[in-house]
């Protein structure tokens, strides 16, 4: 039977949908707050039910519910196999290489991916302190793939990041392999208006699909700098109905994370 | 090595143990586990240029940013997720009261863990190709170095300096007597940090007896020899969660949070009524709900029952 499209969501929705996609069964996935939790947990209920599902403060493998507001919050080491510390799934995880697809987001992305989420202006007297790495600059460093997820707003996406706190491709082609970094980069980045990769030649973000209703022109209008655009756009495909329902109904029934 | 006896003390008399300066271990993480008994009784204590390390410092941070009690911050973040930023440490960056010495979350754990095995640094794979590596805060002497791989030359190691606190502070599910600690949930980066540390000062939800901690040796997270003062004290990580004992308490972050952004004299106005004018943390705990509001935390989430 062919799952029946919904059609009442949001492009929050959608964006939270999209995101999970991405995340296969079987894979080690490491996950901060926000919508990537969201995401995880759908693909958790929906096609990756064996997805490994691994929290910076120590958590392997748990079946997080309810909706958790922090990364240490007891709901997020529901029916984990261990609960570790940073050093088991930060170290003997990630940095041992296990982490197969990692999830950041930020303040600032650039062309490259490279992610900001420490200061905006100057780094000793910052106009704007934001709350650092945390484990971020480690998911970046060193998972396989790497997932950025965040609203469309033009100050998000400026032509350089004030302070890059997660390396992307940095400055182009060969810049991960020449730093020595063992991850293999950002695959995509997710927002309430499209979805952009890199292009494998530049390694510069590049928009290959839009969200339904929105056009080139807007996703281009609020981004600081002009990403490449793919010949062929697809438009991301909507959420079946039970994605939806599973949404709202169970995974974030008090809409803690704003998806509507 | 560590005394087996007179480790139990009281808040205030462990608390003394702390001095002016010194490099402060804080347990705890975004809304788990806080020392805020210990960050209350730092603040009436008027401890002043300490500096605060850990990995997401965040509510037990913020408190005694405000207080007035830190001038330095070496950690991966200062926010507590969801409730938001650590706003007494935003404002203290922005305005240049406030060092803080960024990391990642591996880095500060890695740290630890040099320090804990007596190693002189530890070799970091983050951090390369970002700008961790390029920006410090003056006064740090040297925050890594680069190396060329040893066993296999042309592979690029980022090296971290051990790190070892003068006192840790952290709240525990349970500690016995002779200073053993057996702490439940997440551990966090507490055990490297404790084992790191020259003094270990601990709050627990309920002392017990030793004799129970030799038949089930398997539970002791952290032995007798690296603590320094046990402190019972029922609900000390108020209003953040412990693990199988109870759940945070959304609605008292969100009060803090409202006070810390507003700052001034309505965060001045928080401090007076809950820290400052609360003789000990059980009348700060009654000034929040007193029991029987706290006891709804403990059964509101199935999720935190043992």
């Amino acid at each position: 039977m062919v799952p029946r499209k919904a059609k009442d969501y949001t492009l929050r929705e959608l964006m939270v949908v999209e995101g999970s996609r991405y995340v296969k069964d079987g894979e080690v996935v490491f996950v901060g707050t926000g919508l990537p939790i969201v995401a995880t947990m759908l693909a958790q209920r929906t096609h990756a039910p064996s997805l490994v599902f691994v929290v910076e403060t120590g958590p392997v493998a748990p079946m997080v519910e309810p909706i958790p507001m922090s990364v240490s919050d007891p709901k997020i080491f529901n029916k984990a196999v261990r609960l570790g510390s940073l050093r088991d799934v930060l170290g003997c995880i990630l940095q041992r290489g296990l982490c197969d697809l990692g999830f950041i987001g930020g303040a600032q992305i650039d062309r490259y991916g490279n992610v900001n989420s420490t200061v905006i202006g100057d780094y000793l007297r910052p106009k704007v302190r934001l709350p650092g790495s945390g484990g971020a600059n480690d998911i970046a460093s060193h998972a396989r793939r790497v997932l950025i997820m965040t609203m469309h707003e033009k100050r998000r996406f400026p032509p350089k990041c004030d302070y890059i706190t997660s390396p992307g491709y940095i400055d182009g082609p060969e810049a991960r392999e020449r730093e020595g970094l063992k991850g293999g980069g950002p695959d995509r980045v997710i927002t309430d208006m499209c979805v952009m990769d890199f292009e494998p030649e530049s390694k510069q973000m590049r928009v290959i699909k839009l969200m339904p209703g929105v056009s080139v022109d807007r996703v281009k209008e609020n981004m600081g700098f002009d990403p490449i655009v793919a010949e062929k756009l697809e438009i991301v495909e909507p959420p079946t109905e039970e994605q939806v329902v599973l949404l709202r109904n169970e995974i974030d029934p008090e809409n803690v994370y704003k998806t509507r | 090595m560590s005394p087996v006896e007179g480790k139990v003390m009281a808040l205030k008399e462990a608390t003394k143990l702390i001095r002016d300066g010194d490099i402060i271990g804080c347990g705890g993480f975004s809304v788990s586990r806080c020392p805020s008994a210990f960050a209350h009784e730092m603040i009436r204590q008027k401890k002043r240029d300490l500096t605060l390390v850990g990995s997401n410092l965040s509510f037990q941070m913020d408190l005694l940013v405000g207080g007035g009690c830190v001038k330095r911050c070496e950690s991966g973040t200062g926010n507590l997720e969801k409730f938001g930023i650590a706003f007494n440490f935003r404002r203290a960056c922005e305005k240049g009261r406030l060092e803080m010495e960024d990391h990642s979350h591996l880095a500060m754990a890695s740290r630890f863990l040099a320090g804990e095995m007596g190693l002189p640094f530890m070799p970091l794979m983050s951090w390369l190709g970002s700008d961790i590596l390029q920006h410090k805060q003056p006064s740090t002497e040297k925050k890594f170095t680069m190396i060329d791989d040893p066993f296999n030359p042309g592979k690029r190691v980022c090296l971290v300096p051990a790190l070892n606190p003068d006192v840790s502070i952290i709240h525990a599910q349970k500690a016995d007597e002779m200073g053993n600690v057996m702490l439940g949930g997440c551990l966090f980066h507490e055990v490297e940090m404790v084992r790191a540390s020259k003094k270990v000062l601990v709050t627990c939800e309920k002392i017990v007896n030793s004799k129970e901690t030799r038949k089930n040796p398997q539970m002791t997270t952290i032995p007798y020899i690296y603590v320094t003062a046990i402190v019972e004290q029922p609900w000390g990580a108020h209003p953040t969660s412990v693990f199988g004992y109870y759940d945070y308490d959304g609605e008292h972050l969100n009060h803090y949070q409202e006070c810390a952004r507003a700052g001034g004299e309505k965060y001045e106005r928080y401090l007076n009524e809950y820290v400052h004018a609360s003789e000990t943390f059980d009348e700060y705990l009654e000034k929040v709900g007193g029991t029987q509001r706290l006891s709804k935390l403990r059964t509101s989430r199935r999720q935190i029952k043992r």
